[in-house]
C-alpha cells in the first residue's frame, strides 16, 4: 500500500509528476515488447509453467483482497475456480448427447464464467457475512467438498471425473489462440497454440492486476479495510458492513473464477472434475495452497501473491524439469525431483512465516528500500 | 435393523478416533489460537516410529515409543518453529503448520518407499465381535474404551491440576494470566505436547484395517483431516465440543456412507458442520466473542 | 530515486530492443512442433525423437506418488527391453533411449514434462495414470503421439494415439463371471454385487458386468467409492444386505484389502473377483492376506506371472533379481518389458515402411500384430477401437514371488467377451 500513501501531490512535483508517468509508461511498454518477444526465446515448457504461475496468480489476487484487504479467510477458492471453468465449459462448447452446451462465443462465455463465479461469491454472503476467522475458513472448505461433489454428480455440465470435456480456445474477434498450424511468426519462430496463450495469460494477468489495484486505492479498498479493522466503527461511519462483506467475497471469487478458466485453457480445453476431494487440480489440497500462495507473498499484497504463485504453484512444476537423466531406484525412496520439490515447498513456507511474516512482498519492499538508498 | 446398529457402532468407534484427533487440536487452539494442520502428520508421525519400533520391539512398547515421539514432535514444533515467529499472526502460523504438515508427509512417504502398507493394530485388527446380532469391528470397540478414558482423564486433569488450572486462565485472557505469574511458554509447550501424543494414541486407530481400509498408515493422515470439522463444529475453543463434534462426525459419516453412499459421507460431513456453524456461528459449545467497539 | 528508476527502464528496454535485434531466437522452430520430417539415414524419413544412431522413447511414469509401486516396476521392465534390444544391435540400426520423467501422479506436473519430452522423444512407452492420459490425449493428438498407457478404458480407444496393451476393464470383467459361472459359483438369475471406483476405471468395469448380467438375467448392486476412499466397511455391508451371491471390484489394491477383510469381518464368504489393478502382492503383508490367500478372491492380468515358466518371463526375473537383490518382485516389470516389446514391434513395422516419423509410427501401430514371446497372448492392433486381445491369465494369491498363481496355464477368453462390441469398436 506504500503507492497510496505516495498519492498526495503538492504543485511544486509536478514536473515529477510528469517524468514518473513517463516512467511509468515506458515501464509499461517494456514490459509489453518482453512478453511479446518472450516466447519466441523461451521453450515451450517453461512457458507452460509460466502460464500455470499466471493461473495461480490470478487467483491469488483474488483471495489476496479477500483475506488481507476485507479480512475473511477462505478455503473455498478452488471451488470457484470449478464454478469458473465448467461455466466456461458449458456457456462456449457446443451442446452434444452427452454435454449440456451453448456454443456461445468464447469471449462472451469467459466473461458469463466471471459472472457466474461472481454470482457464486454472492450467493455464499449470507454465511460468510455470519462467520469470522477460522470458522468462515473451514466453513467455506465445505464447498469445496459440495464443488467435488456436484460435478462427480453431473457429469453432463462438468465433464466426466476421468476424461473431462473440451471447451474451445478463445477466439478473440477472430485471432484465435488455440491455433494449430501457426501462421503468425516471431523472429521466425511459429506462434502456434503455447506461445498465444501465453501472451493471453499476460495480458489477463496485467489486467487482472491493474483492476485490483483500481478497487484497493479507491473507495472500494477503503471500505474493505474499515470493515477488516473494526466493523462496529465501519458501521458507525455509514459503511455498509454486509455488503462491502458480500462484495469482496464476489469479486475474489471473480478472480477464481477466471483463474478456473485459465485453467482450461491451459490443460489445452480439458474441463475435468477431480478424482479425489483432496488430489487434483481443485481439491482441498489446492485450495490450502492459495491460501499459502496469499500468505506467503504478504498478505493483501497484489505483487506479493504473483510471487506467491511462483513459488507455489511454479517451484513444483520447474523443479522437475531441471532433473538430470535418472535411473530408477528399486525400493522407491529415492529424493525424487519431486520428493525435492514438496521438501522445498514446504520448508520454505516455515522459513517465511518465521523470519518474513510480511511475506515475499515485504522482502521486495526491503530490497527496494536498499537500492534506493 | 442390524444393518442400523452396525452403522451407529461404526460410526461411534469412528468418532472416538474423532473425537482424540479434535481434542488434541482444541487443546492446541486454546493455548495458542493455532489452528493447526499438521495434526494429520503428527499422527503419521507417531504412527511411522511405532512401524518401525515394531521391527525390533513387541507391540505394546513400540506403541509407547511412537506416542511419546508424537508428543515431543508436538513440543519441537512450537519449541523450534512457532515460538520463533514472534511477529506472525495465527492466521500465518496456521500457513507455518501446513508447512510443517508437507514436510513430514513427503518425507515418511518417501521412507516408506515401496513398503506394504504398514498396520499398527495387531492386537484387535479385522478381529470380530458379535453384539446386537450384528458383526462389529473389533477395532471400534477398543478405539471407544480408549477414547472415553483418556476424555474422561483429560477432563479431570483440566479440572483438578494446575496444569489445567493455567491452560483455562491463559485461553481466558492471556495478559492476565501472565501478570498472575502463570508462564505462558510451558502453558504452549504442553499443549502441543498434550496434543502430540493424543494424535499418536489415534493412530493406532487408524492405520488399522478397519478404519484406515486396506492403505494403513498413510491413510491416517487423510483421516486425520475429518477431525478438522470435528473440532470446528464442537467449537474450537471447547473440549467438551471436541468430544461431541467427533461423535457427530463420526456417526454422519458412517449413516451416510451406509444409505447414500461413500462419496456422499465426506460432503455430508462438511454439510452438517455447515449448518451448525450458520445457527451457531461458533460452534456448538464455543465461546461467542464480543464485538467491542 | 528517479534517476535509478530511469537507469532501469532505459536497461530493461535496451536489453529487449537487443535482443530483438539480435534476430535468430534459442528456440528451434522445429522441436515441438509438428515434424516437417526431413530425409534421415539410409532414405528412412525421420522427425522428433530419431537420429541417425538413437531412438528415444520417453515414459512418463510415478515414481513418487500413490502409483509409484507399479511406476518403478513398469520403468525398469522397460529399461530391461531396452537394454536387451541394444545388446542385440538395436532396432533399424538405432540404439534405443528411453528417459523417464516423474509426475508424481499429478496431471499438473505432466503438462510441462509432456512439454519437454515431446521435444526430444518419438513417443511415450508408458503413460501412467487416467488424470494424466486425460489431460495428455488432446495435446498428444494434436501432436501426433502414441502411447501406452498404464489404464485400460476401451473408452479411451476412440483415438489411434492410446495403444492400449491386453483387454479392457469391460472385458476383464466379462471374462470374470463367465469364469465364476463355469465354475458353478453363480448362475443365471443371481444378484452381483459391484464396488467400483467412481472413475473412467470403475464405470468402465461396471460396462462390463452390466453387459454380461443383461445376458444371464442377472443383477448387479452397484456400490460407487471415491478413489481416496479407504474404509469400505459401507459398501460391503450394502452388498451383504442386498444378498450378492459374488462380489466384483474395480478398485485400488488398498480398497480391494479393505473389502476382502470387511467381508471376512462380517461372515461374507461369497467370491470375490478383481480386475487387475485391485491386486498387489503388498497385499499379503496386510490383515487381509489371510483372506486373499483362502481362495475366495480372484483376480487377472494381461500377462504371465512374475513366478512363470516361461523362459522370457524367467530371464526377466534372474535380470531383476540381480538388479534389485533386495527388491520385492512386482508384476511392473514383465508388464513393462510388454510395453517394450509393443514399441520394437511398432518400430520395425515403421523402419520397414520407411518411415520414422510420428506420423508413420502412428501408421505403423494399426498394421502390427504383435507375438510377445508368450508372455502375453497375442497381441492384435489392427482393430482401431477394439482392445489389442480379449483373453486374460486368470490368477489367484499365492505366498510366491510376484504374489500370483495362475488359476489355469493358458490365458482364459469367454464367448461373451467375444461378442461384446466395445464403445468405439467399429
Amino acid at each position: 500500500m506504500s503507492e497510496a500513501v505516495e498519492a498526495p501531490v503538492v504543485t511544486a512535483r509536478r514536473d515529477h509528476e510528469t517524468v514518473r508517468t513517463a516512467v511509468k509508461y515506458a515501464l509499461i511498454v517494456a514490459a509489453g515488447i518482453v512478453v511479446w518477444l518472450l516466447p519466441a526465446y523461451v521453450k515451450n515448457e517453461w512457458l507452460v509453467v509460466l502460464m500455470w504461475i499466471m493461473t495461480g496468480a490470478v487467483g491469488a489476487m483474488g483471495l489476496t483482497m479477500l483475506i488481507g484487504q476485507a479480512g475473511q479467510l477462505s478455503l473455498a477458492h478452488t471451488f470457484f475456480l470449478l464454478v469458473g471453468g465448467v461455466a466456461y465449459a458449458v456457456f462456449a462448447s457446443k451442446g452434444t448427447s452427452e454435454y449440456i452446451g451453448f456454443g456461445l462465443p468464447t469471449l462472451l462465455s469467459a466473461l458469463l464464467a466471471v459472472l457466474v463465479s461472481a454470482a457464486a461469491g454472492a450467493l455464499f454472503a449470507p454465511i460468510s457475512g455470519r462467520l469470522r476467522g477460522i470458522y468462515l475458513g473451514v466453513a467455506s472448505l465445505s464447498l469445496v467438498f459440495l464443488g467435488f461433489w456436484l460435478a462427480n454428480q453431473l457429469p453432463s455440465l462438468a465433464g466426466s471425473a476421468s476424461s473431462g470435456r473440451y471447451a474451445p480456445s478463445l477466439n478473440f474477434f477472430g485471432f484465435d489462440f488455440g491455433v494449430q498450424t501457426p501462421s503468425l511468426y516471431v523472429l521466425n519462430v511459429p506462434m502456434g497454440q503455447t506461445e498465444r496463450t501465453f501472451w493471453l495469460f499476460a495480458a489477463l494477468t496485467a489486467i487482472a492486476y491493474a483492476l485490483g489495484r483500481g478497487a484497493m486505492n479507491g473507495r472500494v479498498g477503503r471500505g474493505w479495510r474499515a470493515v477488516r479493522d473494526n466493523e462496529a466503527m465501519a458501521a458507525v461511519m455509514g459503511v455498509s458492513v454486509v455488503r462491502q462483506k458480500a462484495m469482496a467475497f464476489a469479486i475474489s471469487s471473480a478472480y477464481a473464477g477466471l483463474a478456473g478458466v485459465m485453467t482450461v485453457w491451459w490443460y489445452s480445453g480439458l474441463m475435468k472434475p477431480d478424482e479425489a476431494v483432496d488430489h487434483g487440480t481443485y481439491s482441498t489440497t489446492v485450495a490450502i495452497s492459495f491460501l499459502a500462495m496469499c500468505v506467503i507473498g504478504g498478505l493483501g499484497s497484489l505483487g506479493g501473491s504473483v510471487m506467491g504463485a511462483a513459488l507455489v504453484f511454479g517451484l513444483p512444476l520447474a523443479i522437475p524439469l531441471i532433473r538430470s537423466e535418472d535411473t530408477v531406484s528399486a525400493g522407491g525412496t529415492a529424493f525424487t525431483p519431486v520428493v525435492i520439490t514438496n521438501l522445498i515447498y514446504g520448508a520454505l513456507i516455515v522459513l517465511i512465516v518465521i523470519f518474513q511474516p510480511r511475506g515475499l512482498a515485504g522482502l521486495w519492499d526491503r530490497a527496494i528500500r536498499l537500492v534506493r538508498r | 435393523m442390524t444393518t442400523f446398529v452396525q452403522a451407529i457402532v461404526n460410526g461411534l468407534g469412528e468418532g472416538a478416533v474423532f473425537a482424540l484427533l479434535a481434542l488434541g487440536f482444541v487443546i492446541i487452539y486454546k493455548a495458542t489460537e493455532t489452528v493447526n494442520f499438521a495434526h494429520g502428520s503428527l499422527a503419521l508421525f507417531g504412527g511411522y516410529i511405532i512401524f518401525r519400533a515394531k521391527e525390533h520391539l513387541p507391540w505394546f512398547p513400540s506403541v509407547v515409543i511412537g506416542v511419546v515421539a508424537a508428543a515431543l514432535l508436538g513440543l519441537l514444533i512450537e519449541r523450534l518453529l512457532l515460538a520463533r515467529a514472534k511477529n506472525a499472526t495465527p492466521d500465518s502460523l496456521a500457513i507455518l503448520t501446513i508447512g510443517v504438515d508437507i514436510v513430514i508427509l513427503t518425507e515418511i512417504t518417501r521412507r516408506l518407499g515401496t513398503a506394504a502398507a504398514p498396520f499398527l493394530g495387531d492386537p484387535y485388527d479385522s478381529k470380530p465381535m458379535h453384539l446386537f446380532g450384528a458383526t462389529v469391528s473389533r477395532t471400534y470397540v477398543v478405539a471407544l474404551i480408549v477414547a472415553l478414558v483418556l476424555i474422561g482423564l483429560f477432563f479431570l486433569a483440566f479440572r483438578y491440576t494446575n496444569w489445567g488450572l493455567a491452560m483455562r486462565a491463559q485461553a481466558e485472557n492471556r495478559e492476565a494470566s501472565a501478570l498472575m505469574g502463570i508462564r505462558s511458554w510451558r502453558v504452549t509447550a504442553s499443549a502441543w505436547l498434550v496434543g502430540g501424543g493424543l494424535a499418536g494414541i489415534a493412530v493406532i486407530f487408524l492405520a488399522t484395517n478397519d478404519i484406515g481400509g486396506g492403505s494403513g498408515l498413510l491413510a491416517s493422515h487423510t483421516v486425520a483431516f475429518a477431525a478438522f470439522p470435528a473440532a470446528v463444529l464442537g467449537g474450537l475453543t471447547s473440549a467438551e465440543g471436541a468430544v461431541v463434534g467427533g461423535l457427530l462426525v463420526g456417526l454422519t459419516d458412517s449413516i451416510a456412507s451406509q444409505y447414500v453412499d461413500l462419496n456422499f459421507a465426506s460432503v455430508a460431513v462438511y454439510l452438517v458442520m455447515l449448518l451448525v456453524l450458520v445457527v451457531r456461528p461458533a460452534g456448538l459449545f464455543g465461546r461467542v466473542e464480543q464485538a467491542r467497539v | 530515486m528517479r534517476l535509478n528508476r530511469l537507469t532501469t527502464t532505459g536497461l530493461v528496454t535496451t536489453c529487449a530492443i537487443g535482443l530483438a535485434l539480435s534476430g535468430c531466437s534459442v528456440k528451434d522452430p522445429e522441436a515441438g512442433g509438428i515434424g516437417g520430417g526431413g530425409g534421415g539415414a539410409r532414405g528412412i524419413k525421420t522427425d522428433v525423437g530419431v537420429t541417425s544412431d538413437t531412438i528415444t522413447l520417453g515414459a512418463m511414469t510415478d515414481e513418487s506418488g500413490v502409483f509409484k509401486v507399479l511406476g518403478l516396476g513398469i520403468t525398469q521392465g522397460n529399461q530391461m527391453w531396452a537394454a536387451d534390444v541394444n545388446k542385440s544391435g538395436g532396432i533399424c540400426g538405432r540404439k534405443i533411449k528411453i528417459v523417464p520423467a516423474d509426475t508424481g501422479y499429478s496431471a499438473e506436473k505432466a503438462v510441462p514434462l509432456y512439454n519437454q519430452l515431446k521435444g526430444q522423444a518419438l513417443g511415450l512407452v508408458q503413460l501412467i495414470g487416467s488424470p494424466i492420459l486425460a489431460a495428455l490425449k488432446k495435446p498428444m493428438v494434436n501432436d501426433k503421439i502414441a502411447a501406452i498407457p498404464s489404464s485400460w478404458a476401451s473408452t479411451n480407444l476412440d483415438v489411434p494415439n492410446v495403444v492400449m496393451v491386453g483387454p479392457t476393464y469391460d472385458v476383464e470383467m466379462i471374462n470374470g463371471l463367465s469364469y465364476l459361472q463355469s465354475q458353478g459359483k453363480i448362475k443365471n438369475g443371481d444378484t452381483i454385487g459391484h464396488i467400483y471406483v467412481d472413475s473412467e476405471y470403475g464405470k468402465n468395469g461396471l460396462l462390463g458386468s452390466k453387459y454380461y448380467a443383461s445376458k444371464h438375467s442377472m443383477n448387479v448392486v452397484q456400490a460407487p467409492v471415491s478413489s481416496t476412499a479407504s474404509d469400505l466397511t459401507s459398501a460391503v455391508t450394502k452388498l451383504k444386505g442386498a444378498g450378492a451371491k459374488a462380489v466384483l471390484l474395480t478398485t485400488t489394491p488398498a480398497q480391494t484389502a479393505s473389502a476382502v477383510g470387511v467381508a471376512k469381518a462380517q461372515g461374507l464368504t461369497v467370491p470375490f473377483y478383481g480386475s487387475g489393478p485391485t491386486y498387489t502382492p503388498q497385499l499379503l503383508d496386510t490383515p487381509a492376506g489371510s483372506a486373499l490367500l483362502s481362495g475366495q478372491f480372484l483376480t487377472d492380468a494381461l500377462m504371465v506371472p512374475w513366478n512363470s515358466t516361461v523362459p522370457q518371463a524367467a530371464s526377466i526375473r534372474s535380470q531383476w533379481t540381480k538388479d534389485n537383490p533386495k527388491g520385492e518382485p512386482t508384476f511392473g516389470p514383465i508388464q513393462g518389458y510388454v510395453f517394450g516389446l509393443v514399441w520394437g514391434q511398432i518400430l520395425l513395422q515403421a523402419c520397414s515402411d520407411g518411415d520414422l516419423t510420428r506420423a508413420g509410427v502412428l501408421k505403423a501401430v494399426q498394421k502390427v500384430s504383435v507375438d510377445t514371446r508368450n508372455l502375453t497372448a497375442s497381441l492384435d492392433f489392427t482393430h482401431p477401437g477394439q482392445p489389442s486381445t480379449r483373453a486374460q491369465f486368470l490368477m489367484k494369491p499365492a505366498r510366491v514371488p510376484g504374489g500370483l498363481d495362475l488359476v489355469q496355464p493358458q490365458a482364459y477368453v469367454s464367448k461373451e467377451a467375444l461378442s461384446y462390441k466395445t464403445p468405439f469398436q467399429k
